[in-house]
């Protein structure tokens, strides 16, 4: 209010000035950046509410006829717009400054910041504007292709679910290959973000090279993602704002061109086997010998399981913040709202989100602080099983490969289903699971941290900063006593099955950063130095039951008055079911301490180094500690003066060189002990059995990484952009070494081989058309590339090579297997290279193998961007596309699989099988020997793809139209998520990294909404 | 003095944060190995860790998949259908799991032993006893570990000069990566096992843990794997003096695991215990509750049986003989003309039922390691190999008279290939879905003119893989690949065929 009300006074003033000085006059004066002083030529100069205007010429002066109290506005591009007022003067000079949110950004580094042009690392940073009201329940997912060498794979469309986060390449094998995220100072679990509201962010910097990494040097070997939400500003009225959307999403298109009820009742006639051949024993045509005549097959129904399992998911996502500023104080406060349908039957995720962040300083200025708070809450339905081949479990089994002559009015109940037991009525055990079958999680995870700095000096800063992420779920899983699962795995003897179990973890991560800081500078040259340490421990907690028996009339999923304690058999007096209750404690630690030093010399030369030592509780005594180290330069050639009248308005060149460590490997936590163990032996007696030899030896994964970069903008930044390229070494892996079973076992974790990435990143963006003046068209198109390769050596055996991970000078994860090579014409086997190349159908499973120079890691990935504005319109494209991934596509080779006639659908493919010698087709004979035998490159499809990943067109109300109505701003949209894929690719979803079959796609999302500020 | 204060506080901070909390982390719940064995109760509690090692079901999974038991079910969803084509190969299951649990037996048994041998000396008079039985059955197993890579990995277990598994007699460093020692040295390591654990046995019979009798169990049927026909006999004979033949009841309810007649040992499975789950179906991976291994839910025409019993198993089976009631399970739908049936798939059902389930859970049986009328057959096939086929043919009416309840007629041999035939087929129907007809045919197969004898309908829609002559180089199993990746120079010793 207090804003509006000087604005209103000012135009009031300058109404009553023009009223008294109202005559025209020549005003003329130079416009200069305020930066170097240089003359600014091209500079739009209007008088404010009128078209009367004129631009710079080549030495920054212009000249132009206005009357006192007129308002003259200075734009330009890269710059903060300037208005000045006439006065008396008639001549009006102006130095306009960078406009800091385009050009001279922050940027972070480490725990500290500086300015774009004082960096010397390589960082990307993503605002707000490309996060907010993007319909992922995970923001993470909204990161997907907005920074070169971010590689996001979301293989499942489980809302708020986990995505593959990698940087520059895969980084480890069986170690963490995701980077550290850090929000507002809290490092947090980079696996779960369904709880947090994306809407809360105000930036995310990806940090990416050595230089910017290796401060964070303990777990930071694979980039950091440094997380920062909103704040309220100092000496600021109350903004309250509000955005909310509704979004549709449902299932992507496949093209794997399943039979109908009536194709497939055929084929299954011309098999003999299945309903068509009438000796189905499911629900539909119970056989009697007789095959289906063509009229009962046309009359058969013909379902859809897909579009029973898959439906539109409809998101509502709703947010209010407030945020203001005193003297001395201020504050940020939101509350979100989110409730996202998946589109799997059973999936969905709802949460509350408040946020409280606040800020505040000592009157001095000497003493700074701030706290970020926030709380959430939410419930997911997640269906478990999915991925796997359980035809009473995975409901996207059901969606794909159900037969379509089944429909749901054959469903009547779970005991229903029992006798005969029939593979084909898979739709029906998988409806009566979604009828009694609850799979859900709770989660209340909190995150807070809060920063106390103290100036002791006017150069020497004590810094304090404390951190913690609590997390707290209940998971729940119960299969109700009635269910068609209950009834058929408990049997006569236990009429009362059925289970619930309850599993409740909890996570208390506590982080704290000591530091002093020293900052100074002498003339042209500054210098900061920092002393560090760092302290950081989890406390994780489970506990749960697995009960067994309910009673039907009192059960109720999660609540427990359906109990049924031990039962035993009347007959053998044995226990048919008790209850299982567990429990599981574990503990982690990380000590640091570590110094980092920057210099400048007049934003022209500059350059940091870090060096750290770091403790891992995960190592025994010899192997704890470690050290790590990075230095960085840069060289500013475009403040050099020999680049004065260049094109360039920046060029910087980076070069940076460093380690970083990682410790967090999926082995058990203690991996480097031998112990043994206590529990259920023989006879279900207690017993003590070896749990693990460890191994001693283990130690630190470290991966260092050369990165040179060079940052750039020509044509007062019409063209922008940065190339870096890199390489990434990772040495002493953990890996699973093979060993020989004749020790007791057949592997082990151990620090073994090399792994190296190497690639580039690239981002360019330019300007195809600029806007004179608001709300004239701008045209700006981007490319987000990188280009990434993976190499192993030194694999710990004679060979040089491991099978599922490759080989020496190979790439990670080569896919090593037999080559497919057609069906025979003569008999309608499979056919298959021997490793010379020779064609056979009985190929040597093990010698004729070959290395095949692909994997499932992309080669190239990255987006194609485009943004319009015009008048009030806004519209951006963002296609993402993906090169090299090569997968298995195994729900293909279920949808050919002849074995399945009778019990599942089939691909339209299946109809050109080979029936006949002679035959050329590329489906075997439903009676080839050799069908099952041999694991191929068959399915083996290359995943590439190109999809517009994201696509936005809104308006925002001019601020005229809102006069009077209270509101400062306000705006409308309509975004789309996942619309279009190119891709040759069969199934749901191209982006799935996995060779599984049966999985969640990502959907298709279409969202509205609408945002108001007050 | 004042910022240096400050500065003094901040550091202490610090310090007093203490990085050792942060990294010297013991996880709760760890035994060392140094306080896992400190006396005779730990021992015992260690033998029932690596009696939890013991497991039959990937020899009943690998003879019933691959060789003539079984045909592929009404309600397969695939299972098993590579093994029942004859597939079998460096990758497959049966050679790995073989090859990998046993070794891992071997092996838990030995750091028990080595645990055992160094608390020998602080033994307590009145627990020596106990632990010299302990050391007996931790010896014998790790006996039973050995001969099953033995009779699976050797060609001919009756030459010395084969290739067999190496011996590995102690507790290796995991960088160990044996070559494969020859049939005598691994011969030559059971025998001092099992020698051990006779002399340290001291209980004479124990239905669920070794005993005296189940160790001269073993040793009749290592003589009869190793040719020594002569130990055979006269071990088989001490125990069928001592362990009678059931009647029918008995029969029947041995299979209820209601009835210990005729058991020697049994290896007991129970609810919660590590074996109670469905385990791999389909795969000689198996673990888990014996009949899962042909059906997923129970032995019933409705507990999906994902294999049936092979016709020609069934036509062996007289509706009079008891082990028709006992391996047919009622509910079956059988063909009154299966020869000529238009959908033999549905209208011949044949559920199996020898492992209905016990104590409530279904398909979950005690596994019956070794009965008095297998000491029977090895005294039969002991016979038959020494001349004595008469002699042969009467154990055979002995035991078929048994079985039927009623005077059988006596089978007559006229050749040393009719007597070991007659000996083989009764195995066959007696020893049935056991886990033995992998091991019979390679061991008398040839002898007896038997190999792998699919019905015909069973097995045309299924690859045409109906017949397997025993000397087949599939009757030994191949290096597992998991092996030759940690151990590259075995890969030059694999076994012919593969």
């Amino acid at each position: 209010m207090k804003l509006k009300l000087t604005w209103l006074l000012t135009l009031f003033m300058a109404f009553v000035m023009q009223l008294s000085f109202g005559q025209e006059k020549d005003i003329t004066g130079t416009v200069t950046a305020a930066s170097d002083g240089l003359p600014l030529p091209g500079v739009t100069v209007l008088i404010k509410g009128t078209a009367t205007g004129t631009s710079t010429d080549i030495d920054g002066k212009y000249s132009i006829k206005a009357k006192a109290g007129d308002i003259l506005v200075f734009s330009f591009v890269s710059m903060k717009t300037t208005e000045k007022t006439v006065g008396s003067s008639s001549t009006i000079n102006v130095a306009m400054a960078d406009d800091i949110a385009s050009l001279d950004e922050v940027v972070i580094t480490g725990y500290s910041t500086t300015t774009k042009a004082k960096s010397s690392v390589s960082s990307v940073r993503v605002s707000s504007e490309t996060i907010e009201n993007r319909p992922n329940a995970s923001f993470v997912q909204t990161l997907s292709g907005q920074v070169p060498g971010l590689n996001i794979t979301t293989s499942s469309g489980q809302p708020g679910g986990n995505s593959l986060v990698q940087l520059r390449g895969v980084g480890s094998i069986t170690g963490d290959t995701e980077p550290l995220f850090i929000i507002d100072g809290a490092p947090v679990d980079q696996d779960n973000f369904r709880s947090l509201n994306p809407q809360d962010i105000l930036s995310v910097d990806v940090l990416k090279d050595a230089g910017a990494t290796a401060i964070y040097g303990n777990r930071g070997a694979n980039g950091v993602i440094v997380i920062k939400t909103r704040q309220g500003g100092f000496n600021e009225g109350l903004k309250i704002n509000y955005n909310g959307f509704v979004a549709y999403s449902s299932l992507q298109d496949d093209d794997y061109d399943v039979l109908g009820a009536q194709d497939l009742l055929r084929y299954e006639r011309s098999r003999g086997n299945g309903a068509g051949a009438g000796n189905s024993n499911s629900l539909f045509n119970p056989g009697n010998g007789t095959p289906l005549t063509d009229a009962q097959i046309a009359a058969a129904p013909n379902f859809n399981w897909t579009d029973f399992f898959f439906r539109t998911g409809v998101t509502q996502s709703h947010t209010v913040s407030l945020s203001s500023g005193g003297e001395n104080s201020s504050q940020f406060t939101s509350f979100g709202f989110n409730d996202t349908e998946g589109i799997l039957v059973q999936s969905s995720l709802k949460r509350f989100n408040i946020r409280s962040n606040i800020t505040g300083k000592s009157s001095n200025g000497k003493f700074n602080y701030g706290t970020n708070l926030t709380l959430n809450y939410s419930d997911s339905g997640e269906p478990n099983n999915i991925g796997g081949g359980a035809i009473n479990r995975n409901f996207v089994l059901g969606a794909l490969q159900s037969v379509p002559y089944l429909t749901p009015e054959d469903y009547t109940n779970g005991a229903a289903l029992l006798a005969p037991l029939s593979f084909t009525n898979t739709p029906l055990f998988l409806l009566d699971r979604v009828e009694t079958f609850t799979r859900v999680d709770e989660e209340v995870r909190l995150i807070g941290s809060a920063n106390f700095s103290y100036a002791l000096s006017d150069w020497l800063t004590a810094n304090l900063l404390m951190s913690g992420d609590y997390q707290a779920a209940q998971n729940l899983r119960a299969e109700g006593p009635t269910s068609f699962n209950a009834l058929l795995f408990g049997g006569a003897e236990n009429p009362t099955s059925g289970f619930q179990q309850q599993n409740n973890p909890r996570t208390f991560a506590y982080n704290q950063v000591t530091s002093l800081n020293a900052s100074k500078t002498y003339g042209k040259h500054s210098v900061d130095v920092g002393l560090y340490t760092e302290y950081f421990k989890t406390h994780f907690r489970t506990f749960g039951f697995f009960q067994n028996g309910l009673d039907p009339r009192t059960f109720s999923p999660g609540d427990g008055s359906g109990f049924i304690p031990v039962a035993l058999d009347p007959a053998s007096g044995g226990i048919i079911f008790n209850d299982n209750p567990n429990a599981d404690i574990i503990n982690t630690g990380l000590f640091s301490y570590f110094a980092s030093a920057d210099y400048d010399y007049d934003e022209r030369f500059g350059g940091s180094a870090t060096i750290r030592r770091d403790a891992s509780f995960r190592f025994a005594a010899s192997n704890r500690w470690a050290t790590f180290w990075s230095v960085s330069g840069r060289w500013n050639i475009s403040n050099e003066a020999f680049m004065e009248n260049s094109v360039f308005n920046n060029l910087k060149l980076r070069a940076s060189w460093g380690t970083a460590g990682n410790q967090n490997i999926a082995a058990p936590v203690d991996a480097t002990e031998d112990f043994f163990a206590t529990g259920s032996g023989y006879g279900n007696a207690n017993s003590i059995f070896l749990a693990q030899i460890g191994n001693r030896d283990l130690q630190w994964e470290t991966t260092e990484q050369v990165n040179i970069g060079v940052d750039f903008g020509v044509w007062n930044n019409r063209l922008r952009g940065s190339l870096d390229v890199y390489e990434r070494e990772t040495s002493d892996l953990f890996q699973q070494t093979p060993l020989s079973a004749t020790v007791g076992f057949t592997s082990q974790p151990a620090n073994t081989g090399l792994l190296t990435n190497r690639g580039f990143d690239l981002q360019l963006d330019y300007d195809i058309i600029q806007a004179k003046n608001q709300g004239d068209l701008r045209v700006s198109v981007g490319v987000v590339a990188n280009f990434n390769e993976t190499e192993l050596d030194e694999l710990p055996n004679s060979e040089g090579e491991i099978i599922g991970l490759g080989r020496n000078g190979g790439r990670l994860g080569e896919y090593f297997t037999l080559r497919y090579a057609g069906i025979n014409p003569a008999n309608g086997e499979l056919l298959f290279l021997t490793a010379d190349g020779d064609v056979t159908e009985n190929p040597n499973a093990d010698t004729d193998r070959v290395w095949l120079g692909k994997n499932i890691i992309p080669d190239w990935n990255g987006s194609f961007n485009l943004n319009v504005d015009y008048k009030n319109f806004f519209f951006t494209t963002q296609w993402n596309y993906v090169l090299g991934v090569d997968r298995f596509d195994n729900d293909y080779a279920g949808f050919i699989n002849e074995d399945n006639v009778g019990q599942f659908n089939f691909s339209a493919d299946i109809l050109r099988a080979w029936t006949q010698p002679g035959d050329i087709t590329d489906i075997n004979s439903p009676t080839a020997t050799n069908r099952n035998t041999f694991a191929s490159t068959r399915f083996l499809r290359d995943a590439s793809y190109l999809r517009l990943r994201f696509a936005s067109f809104g308006y925002n109300f001019p601020s005229k139209y809102l006069e009077n109505t209270g509101i400062s701003s306000a705006r409308v949209f309509i975004n789309g998520e996942n619309l279009f894929t190119f891709t040759e690719w069969r199934g749901f979803d191209a982006e799935t990294r996995s060779n599984g079959s049966r999985e969640f796609p990502t959907p298709r999302t279409i969202s509205f909404g609408f945002e108001l500020g007050i | 003095m004042k910022k240096i204060n400050k500065i003094i506080f901040v550091g202490l901070l610090a310090v007093l944060m203490g990085c050792n909390d942060a990294i010297d982390i013991r996880q709760p719940g760890r035994l060392d190995a140094a306080n896992a064995f400190t006396n005779v109760e730990d021992l015992q509690l260690g033998l029932l860790g690596i009696y939890a090692q013991w497991d039959l079901t990937p020899e009943i999974a690998l003879a019933s998949n691959f060789c003539d038991e079984v045909s592929i079910g009404f309600d397969s969803g695939g299972q098993g259908l590579a093994l029942y084509g004859f597939q079998l190969n460096p990758a497959s299951a049966a050679g790995s799991n073989f090859w990998v649990r046993n070794f891992a037996f071997n092996n838990r048994a030995s750091i028990l032993i080595e645990a055992a041998n160094s608390l020998s000396s602080e033994i307590d008079a009145a627990d020596q006893a106990e632990f010299n039985n302990i050391l007996a059955q931790a010896h014998f197993l790790r006996a039973y570990a050995n001969h099953e890579l033995l009779l699976y990995f050797s060609t001919d277990v009756r030459d010395d000069s084969t290739l067999a598994a190496p011996v590995i007699d102690f507790v290796p460093g995991l960088t160990f990566q044996p070559l494969r020692d020859t049939t005598g040295d691994l011969w030559a390591y059971i025998n001092s096992d099992l020698d051990l654990a006779s002399s340290l046995s001291n209980v004479q019979s124990d239905v669920t843990f070794i005993s005296r009798d189940a160790i001269t169990a073993f040793r009749a049927r290592l003589a009869m794997e190793r040719g020594d026909y002569p130990t055979a006999a006269s071990l088989a004979q001490g125990l069928l003096n001592s362990y009678p033949i059931a009647d029918r009841d008995q029969y029947q309810l041995m299979f209820l695991d209601a009835d210990n007649t005729e058991i020697i040992m049994k290896l007991e499975r129970t609810p919660n215990d590590p074996f109670d789950g469905q385990g791999a179906t389909g795969s000689v991976n198996a673990g888990g509750w014996a009949g899962a291994r042909f059906a997923f839910v129970d032995a019933t025409l409705a507990g999906s049986p994902y294999f049936e019993m092979d016709r020609n198993v069934f036509n062996m089976l007289d509706p009079a003989d008891i082990r028709f009631d006992v391996n047919v399970a009622p509910t079956s739908v059988i063909s009154g003309d299966f020869d000529n049936d238009p959908d033999p798939v549905n209208n011949d059902i044949l559920v199996i039922q020898k492992y209905p389930g016990s104590e409530g859970q279904p398909l979950m049986n005690d596994l019956k390691a070794f009965r008095s009328s297998e000491m029977l057959l090895i005294l039969a096939e002991s016979r038959a190999a020494m001349g004595n086929f008469s002699g042969a043919a009467e154990l055979i009416q002995q035991l078929r008279t048994a079985r039927f309840g009623s005077a059988q007629p006596l089978p007559v041999y006229n050749s040393m290939q009719e007597a070991f035939a007659g000996v083989l087929d009764e195995r066959r129907v007696e020893l049935v879905f056991e886990g033995h007809r992998y091991k019979d045919l390679k061991r008398i197969g040839v002898a007896a003119g038997r190999g792998i004898d699919r019905n015909m309908i069973d097995c045309l829609g299924q690859g045409n893989a109906c017949t397997l002559s025993a000397d087949d180089f599939r009757f030994t199993l191949p290096i597992p690949i998991v092996e030759i990746n940690g151990n590259p120079a075995i890969g030059a010793e694999q076994n012919p065929g593969y």
